[in-house]
């Protein structure tokens, strides 16, 4: 019964998108020829562009970088008060919905109201990747401390080991791995997310894919993308290295 | 101290039900003890409580003469007295084993310097005489997650002779092990606890063998004990009586 119902919003809500919606369906015929034309006139990349891109890209990086920083800095506090194991549930749960919060604003939001708070530049950036990833990267330590094995733990509490000891030697050897591997994964996620930063005026590559895209330059835009591209695949290699060694 | 362990009227709840009823028993230093019972019986709830780790039980216990507290962890100079082996080895797996086993002395380190990493000489020569004595010298950098079932709980011995505690708990140390690596590794605990006068109380599923090892053996049956002699007058009957009529062939584990 149920599942006859769901089936039937389904379909009704497949038929208001594509009935309703001005999505101009009738413009799809002639798409291909000026998707084929507009990508022909990417090429060649016009490579005279490369110092700007690079330091567009450099900016991207660092926004990155420190954004990914101070969300470490700020989600090792917050993980503690996110812990169940750690905390009571009166702490845990209401700083368990705030960081559900902060992940539910999307960064281009935060972004732009930096922005406005801080004026145009990498500032707004780094601040608007800091607040959003702080929710999901606390929300992930707060995790790793919640699935610490306790046997070990209390093997050495009976060893005679103090709390201090206890933290370093089985608790930290639990989580780091884990850690490790939430904290590259959202740096990903960062880099990622601010090459579109400069769009709204928070810094970084973003500025030129906008402006080179307005001004029909496809060529321009096309190094800019290559770059991007080099950018992130680099990053790929360097997290599987990364992982082999860590695991 | 005449006692190394004694205990006086020992009871603990679990949800209301009655897990250990008026437990007594003593335990001289350098004795070799071990606790029988089917599964349930609360062998391993009586070696917890005697490790500090229970809360709540009522009676009157004393380990190495101190006084057992029962609604906290025990001071850190008594928990560094008592050595636990516990049933699932309970390692810290992305360690080496030489880590593994070096943890049993935190106790006896300065805190600060051990956050580090940095110990003391004396440090590192009685965890690679512990590694020696369990024949893992050749295994100590190899991480535990990448040792054998045998292995690791080898690790977990030597772990607590690294500690070295004046006393030896030991929670099913050779439960999962085939019938001739079971026999190396009682003989290597016993072996060493004699060498260095230390008591040792461990709990089994093999009759034969805790005849064999132990001066002495405990019965325990739901929680309360059943008999309590030396283990050259437990017969076949008392065994039989203790799992309620069935006698198991040695190196089989009783379920009931
Ligand atoms: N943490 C706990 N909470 C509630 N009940 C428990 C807990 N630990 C043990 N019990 C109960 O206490 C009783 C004794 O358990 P215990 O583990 O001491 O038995 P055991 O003699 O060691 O058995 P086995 O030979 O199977 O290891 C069992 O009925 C068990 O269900
Ligand atoms: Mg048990």
């Amino acid at each position: 019964m149920s599942r006859i119902l769901v089936w039937i919003v389904l379909g009704l809500a497949l038929l208001w998108a594509a009935g309703n919606a001005n999505i101009g369906l009738d413009k799809l015929p002639g798409a291909g020829p000026r998707l084929a034309e507009f990508l022909g006139r990417m090429m060649p990349p016009d490579l005279s562009v490369w110092p700007e891109v690079l330091t567009g890209l450099a900016e991207t990086l660092r926004i990155a970088i420190l954004g990914t920083l101070f969300a470490i800095v700020l989600s090792a506090g917050l993980a503690v008060l996110a812990s169940e194991t750690l905390v009571p549930a009166t702490i845990w749960r209401p700083v368990r919905a705030l960081l559900a919060a902060i992940r539910s604003i999307p960064l281009i939001l935060v972004a732009m109201l930096m922005v406005g708070a801080v004026g145009l530049g990498p500032l707004p950036g780094i601040l608007a990747i800091t607040f959003h990833a702080t929710g999901m990267l606390a929300k992930f330590y707060a995790e790793a401390i919640d699935n610490v094995g306790t046997a070990p733990l209390a093997a050495l509490e009976s060893a005679g080991a103090s709390r201090a000891q206890l933290l370093r030697w089985a608790i930290w050897p639990q989580m780091a791995p884990v850690v490790l591997r939430d904290t590259v994964f959202r740096f990903e996620l960062n880099l990622r997310e601010s090459l579109i930063l400069g769009i709204v005026g928070a810094g970084g590559i973003g500025l030129h894919v906008q402006t080179y895209v307005r001004s029909f330059q496809y060529d321009k835009a096309a190094t800019v993308t290559l770059a991007i591209i080099s950018l992130v695949l680099l990053f790929e290699g360097f997290n599987t290295v990364l992982q082999k060694r860590f695991s | 101290m005449t006692h190394a362990l004694s205990l006086h009227a020992i009871s603990h709840c679990f949800d209301g039900a009655e897990v250990l009823q008026d437990v007594s028993l003593q335990i001289a230093p350098g004795e070799c003890v071990a606790l029988l019972g089917p599964s349930g019986a609360g062998k391993s709830t009586l070696l917890a409580l005697l490790d500090g780790r229970i809360r709540g039980w009522r009676g009157r216990a004393e380990v190495l003469g101190n006084r057992l507290p029962n609604n906290r962890a025990p001071e850190r100079e008594t928990r560094l007295k008592t050595g636990f082996i516990f049933q699932e080895f309970a390692l810290v797996d992305r360690q080496s084993a030489y880590q593994n086993v070096m943890n049993g002395r935190l106790g006896r380190m300065h805190t600060w310097s051990s956050l580090w990493g940095r110990y003391g000489a004396e440090d590192h020569l009685k965890t690679a005489i512990a590694l020696e004595d369990t024949g893992l010298t050749d295994l100590a950098q190899r991480r535990v997650d990448q040792l054998s079932g045998g292995q690791r709980q080898r690790v977990a011995i030597a772990r607590c002779l690294a500690q070295e505690p004046e006393l030896i708990l030991a929670d099913e140390p050779v439960s999962n092990l085939d019938p001739a690596h079971a026999e190396r590794i009682l003989e290597l605990i016993t072996d060493a606890a004699r060498k260095r006068g230390i008591t040792v109380a461990f709990s089994s599923h093999q009759p034969e063998l805790s005849r064999r090892f132990a001066s002495r053996i405990i019965g325990l049956r739901a929680g309360a004990v059943l008999f309590d002699k030396p283990s050259a007058m437990v017969g076949n009957d008392d065994i039989s009586e203790l799992y309620h009529g069935t006698v198991p062939g040695d190196g089989l584990r009783v379920v009931s």
